[in-house]
């Protein structure tokens, strides 16, 4: 028995919350399911990984946190990109568009001659 | 700015811990229960929904953690909870703590006061710009190199002119401090005076705070009168005020300047205020400077009349060597310009070294005294820790066997040498504070410039850093032991006393054998100081000083001249006589065995040696004036011819009572009674001879010539110190002294009366303050060996607790088990003692310069030094070893 979803790319997770919580600010539970949801439930959160990695975000000044009430009344944290968040988003964002392109080439040489890929770029 | 949030997060999370670690638990119970519905929601069961949610989060309590170790605060948490552990085990081990924060307290105390005096008094410059170009010019005659003598105002005038190597020069007068009674609202007061040479203040390179200094033109007397010899030595009537003196009497009135003091019933105009903290490089605690007058030196008959002190200024581009080159062929040419001081040399000294050079012996002695007690502590330290992480081994090894990380360990003992250093620091703060005003009280002025000592800060930095690297390194090596044992075996309680405790006991034995030789080189020098200083008081110095009582007594110039001075002494003398329990008084210008004084050229005028060109000049003999019955009143005995009587005064022909030794020198082989010579410019005729006395508090005899006062009057001023010879205490006679003194004149300062036993020790001042300072390390050191000794000692027998009580169950006999810990220790300090008697054979060579009549090694004392070590082994040796005998069988073997 294979299970389809997938742990998270090593070091994707962080790059991820941003991208989640550039869409509204939310708490713990909604931003592991966010992910997993928006990623077609492919990508599985270690849902333990999810909170120490939001200290740390928040420690380097990419979040703030309030507490809230959700919509079915209840009390949670909710954490919210800082300036610095959106601005490391960016950069997180570029860095991944390039490295996925690059994998993508190299990935896509594999059949085909080297000079065949040369001309295709 | 990252790094901003970063800390301001990392601090908010130690601030706010309590509040944040609820959070953390609201937020992650939020997580759960959000999960749950979700997956009751997606078809689970009740029960399985809440299983499987914890599941994905993986635990609550490892996602706890996770987040903890996130917030970057943990090492803190971690160090907040070694620290209060570190204090709990401190406190739960009083005795420990106390002997180890007392032992630091003590020796890093102790050496920083002691480093302190050192570097105050050898290695700090003196207080002066450029205090390298300042020398010491002194004279010797050309048989007596080496010699420091005084300077003629002669050749000072022509040192000052002529020698071009100089800025500046200066003279004071005899460099010490003259007495005055300045009048004050409350009555006569009096002041310490120098009288110095217009350029003193150039030479120093300090300028008044307020008004101006000396100038030339203040080295001719005002009144230009001719009033007697002493009297051509004081120049204008200004006055420089120090900054106290201007403080008391002025009330820090800047206006002072060009007012008007009264100085010995006379008037001073003041011409300015010395700045705050200056002092004379020479004599310290002067209140007022006044000129000096240059008249002594225009006249060739003072051309071997020494009484100057003479410092300079070296001009900057010029070595010391140039200089002294120079003055050599200024010297030269001087000898053939005056005959009568063909002689004389002169020589320059350093001023510092010529200031400190008799003190950094008995410094360095102190510095090496004091680096051993630090060794010492360290040692002890050592011990302690080792001793007590022996004893913690079973609570290490629970704690491994538990799952703590070594790291953790070690991080934790080092937290506790660091908590106990501190702590020893700290304490050590106060006891250098203690000890440097002991230091300053214990010299009582034997050592020039310790007046000043401050706490100095690299020093105490050096013996804390020492101190507290020795405390954590041996906090430490258990801790780095706990990690090779085995827990398995340390905690089954049988291998107390295995492989490795045999290791570590030699460690500690050997521990102890160095505290043991350390402590006994202490010991065995300051015995031997101990023993030079009984012989210093053994010393005959020609005077019994015992129950005679020593005063001054300032007869003011204004009302009194030299002829009603001379007449008064006699009429003191008289009436002091007259009292009931005095056996004798008299007075003399300088008391004998308190230093040189004036020292006068002198020429044999008569018997076989009369002009003899080698033994014909004599530079600098004691010169002396007396009055009343000073001879007897000090215990100086006539061996030949007569004292002075009422018939020696101002109308007879000059004559002089010589010392035994320079009758004998003088005049080999002939009767010395009726010989003549030339002294300081006057013949005399000899008309008696009397006992040797010592110039200083070492026994060296001198040549002594005694003048009458009687004799001067109408010549020169002088002031004499009085001595009374009582048949009780010096002391029962004060009052009634005094008494007789005001029915004199009740306006005569009667002042520092003392015994002349204590005035005359003086000398011997600084030996025996080294002594006290050595004695005291040497007591530090005895103790600290002692109780190293018995830390091991102890800590072996518990180790053994037992195997005592099994051979006391089989019958052993306690005064066996006995003598068997004490064989242990009295091996260790037997060994020590062999070591350390090799440590006192060299140190003694460091000490030999200080030693008098006592030779370096001397069996009694080594004996002597040997003995206390070992009576006090036997002490620390006992106590653990009669505690073995009271072990109890039944608990020992339970």
């Amino acid at each position: 028995m294979t299970d389809p979803r997938t742990e998270l790319l090593q070091g994707t997770l962080e790059m991820l919350v941003l991208k989640t919580l550039a869409l509204e600010p939310m708490h713990g539970w909604g931003i592991a399911h966010r992910i997993q949801s928006m990623s077609n439930d492919v990508f599985l959160v270690a849902q333990g990984s999810l909170y120490p990695a939001l200290v740390r975000m928040k420690r380097r000044g990419w979040l703030k946190t309030s507490w809230r009430v959700t919509e079915n009344n209840r009390r949670a944290r909710y954490y919210e990109l800082t300036a610095a968040g959106r601005a490391q988003l960016g950069v997180e964002q570029s860095a991944w568009n390039r490295a996925s392109a690059a994998i993508n080439d190299i990935m896509s040489v594999r059949t085909a001659p080297a000079r065949w890929a040369i001309e295709g770029t | 700015m990252s790094i901003l949030s970063d800390l301001a997060e990392r601090a908010r999370s130690l601030v706010f811990r309590r509040s944040e670690e609820r959070e953390l638990a609201d937020e992650l119970r939020f997580h759960v229960e959000m999960e749950e519905e979700y997956r009751r929601r997606t078809g689970a069961s009740h029960a399985d929904a809440h299983r499987q949610s914890l599941i994905a989060l993986g635990g609550v309590e490892r996602v706890k953690d996770d987040v903890r170790d996130a917030r970057g605060t943990r090492w803190l948490e971690d160090g907040i909870g070694d620290v209060a552990f570190a204090a709990r085990m401190l406190v739960r081990a009083p005795g420990f703590t106390a002997i180890a924060i007392l032992t630091l307290a003590v020796g890093i105390g102790g050496t920083t006061a002691v480093f302190s005096a050192v570097d105050a008094v050898l290695l700090q410059p003196l207080p002066y710009s450029r205090p390298g170009q300042l020398v010491r010019l002194y004279q010797h005659d050309v048989n007596e190199p080496g010699a420091r003598g005084f300077v003629t105002p002669v050749h000072y005038a022509a040192y000052r002119d002529r020698m071009t190597s100089f800025a500046a020069a200066a003279s004071i007068s005899t460099y010490s401090e003259l007495g005055g009674d300045v009048l004050t609202p409350g009555g006569v007061e009096r002041v310490r005076l120098l009288r110095v040479g217009a350029d003193y203040l150039d030479v120093l390179r300090v300028p008044p705070a307020i008004g101006r200094g000396f100038e030339r033109g203040d080295e001719d007397d005002a009144s230009g009168a001719f009033r007697g010899r002493d009297e051509i030595e004081r120049g204008a009537h200004v006055v420089l005020l120090s900054h106290s003196l201007w403080a008391e009497r002025f009330a820090s009135d800047p206006a002072a300047v060009g007012r008007t003091l009264s100085i010995n019933g006379e008037p001073y105009v003041v011409r300015g205020v010395m700045p705050q903290g200056f002092s004379d490089p020479v004599v310290s605690g002067v209140d007022a400077w006044i000129p000096m007058s240059a008249a002594p030196g225009r006249d060739a008959s003072n051309a071997d009349n020494h009484y100057l002190g003479v410092i300079a200024r070296l001009r900057p581009e010029t070595s010391i060597a140039r200089a002294q080159a120079e003055l050599d062929a200024l010297s030269d040419r001087l000898a053939s310009e005056y005959p009568s001081a063909k002689t004389l040399r002169a020589t320059l000294y350093p001023l510092k070294e010529d200031i400190v050079g008799g003190s950094s012996r008995a410094l360095e002695l102190m510095l090496g005294a004091a680096i051993v007690v630090l060794v010492l502590v360290c040692v002890n330290l050592a011990n302690l820790l080792l001793v007590r992480g022996s004893e913690r081994e079973r609570e290490f090894a629970l704690r491994a066997a538990l799952g703590a990380e070594r790291t953790r360990l070690v991080r934790q003992l080092f937290v506790e040498s660091v908590a106990l250093a501190i702590a020893g620091d700290l304490a050590a703060l106060v006891v250098a504070r203690v000890a440097m005003s002991a230091i300053v009280i214990l010299a009582g002025g034997a050592i020039p410039r310790l007046a000043h000592l401050s706490l100095e800060p690299r020093v105490l930095i050096f013996s804390l850093g020492v101190a507290t690297l020795s405390a954590i390194g041996f906090g430490l090596l258990p801790a780095l032991r706990a990690g090779r044992v085995d827990p398995n075996e340390t905690l089954r309680g049988e291998s107390r006393a295995g492989t490795s405790d045999v290791a570590h006991g030699r460690l500690r034995s050997t521990l102890v054998v160095a505290q043991v030789a350390l402590a006994f080189v202490l010991l065995a020098c300051s015995g031997m100081l101990i023993a030079s200083v009984r012989h210093l008081d053994e010393i005959d110095l020609g005077v019994t000083p015992a129950n005679v009582l020593t005063f001054e007594l300032h007869l003011p110039d204004a009302r009194y001249d030299s002829t009603a001075r001379a007449r008064t002494y006699e009429e003191v003398a008289r009436r002091i006589e007259q009292l009931p329990g005095v056996r004798a008084a008299g007075g003399i210008s300088k008391l004998p065995a308190t230093g040189a004084y004036n020292q006068w050229g002198t020429t044999i005028l008569s018997g076989p040696l009369a002009n003899d060109p080698r033994h014909g000049g004599h530079g600098g003999v004691e010169n002396r004036v007396v009055s009343g019955d000073y001879f007897r009143a000090v215990g100086i005995r006539l061996l030949r011819g007569r004292l002075f009587d009422a018939g020696d005064d101002v109308a007879a022909p000059r004559r002089v009572v010589v010392s035994k030794t320079l009758a004998d020198e003088f005049y080999p082989g002939v009767d010395p009674i009726g010989q003549r010579l030339n002294t300081g410019g006057g013949d005399y005729a000899i008309i008696g001879v009397v006992s040797d006395v010592s110039v200083n508090a070492e026994g060296a005899k001198d040549l002594y010539i005694y003048h009458a006062h009687t004799q001067y009057a109408g010549d020169r001023n002088w002031a004499l110190s009085q001595v009374v010879a009582t048949t009780g205490s010096p002391e029962s006679v004060v009052s009634a002294v005094r008494g007789a003194i005001a029915t004199l004149d009740p306006q005569l300062a009667f002042y520092h009366p003392a015994p002349l036993a204590d005035v005359i020790g003086r000398g011997t001042a600084q030996r025996v303050f080294i002594l006290r300072l050595l004695t005291s390390f040497a007591a530090i050191a005895l103790g600290l060996s002692a109780l190293g000794l018995f830390g091991v000692l102890s800590y072996g027998v518990k180790l053994r607790t037992r195997e005592f009580g099994i051979r006391m169950a089989l019958g052993a006999q306690a005064a066996t088990i006995r003598r068997m810990v004490l064989r242990q220790g009295l091996v260790v300090t037997a060994i020590g003692l062999v070591i350390g008697l090799a440590g006192a054979a060299l140190a003694s060579r460091f000490l030999a310069s200080q030693l008098f009549h006592v030779k370096p090694l001397e069996p009694t004392v080594l004996l002597g030094a040997a003995l206390v070590m070992s009576i006090v082994a036997c002490g620390a040796a006992y106590l653990p070893a009669w505690r073995a005998t009271v072990v109890d069988p039944r608990t020992a073997l339970q």
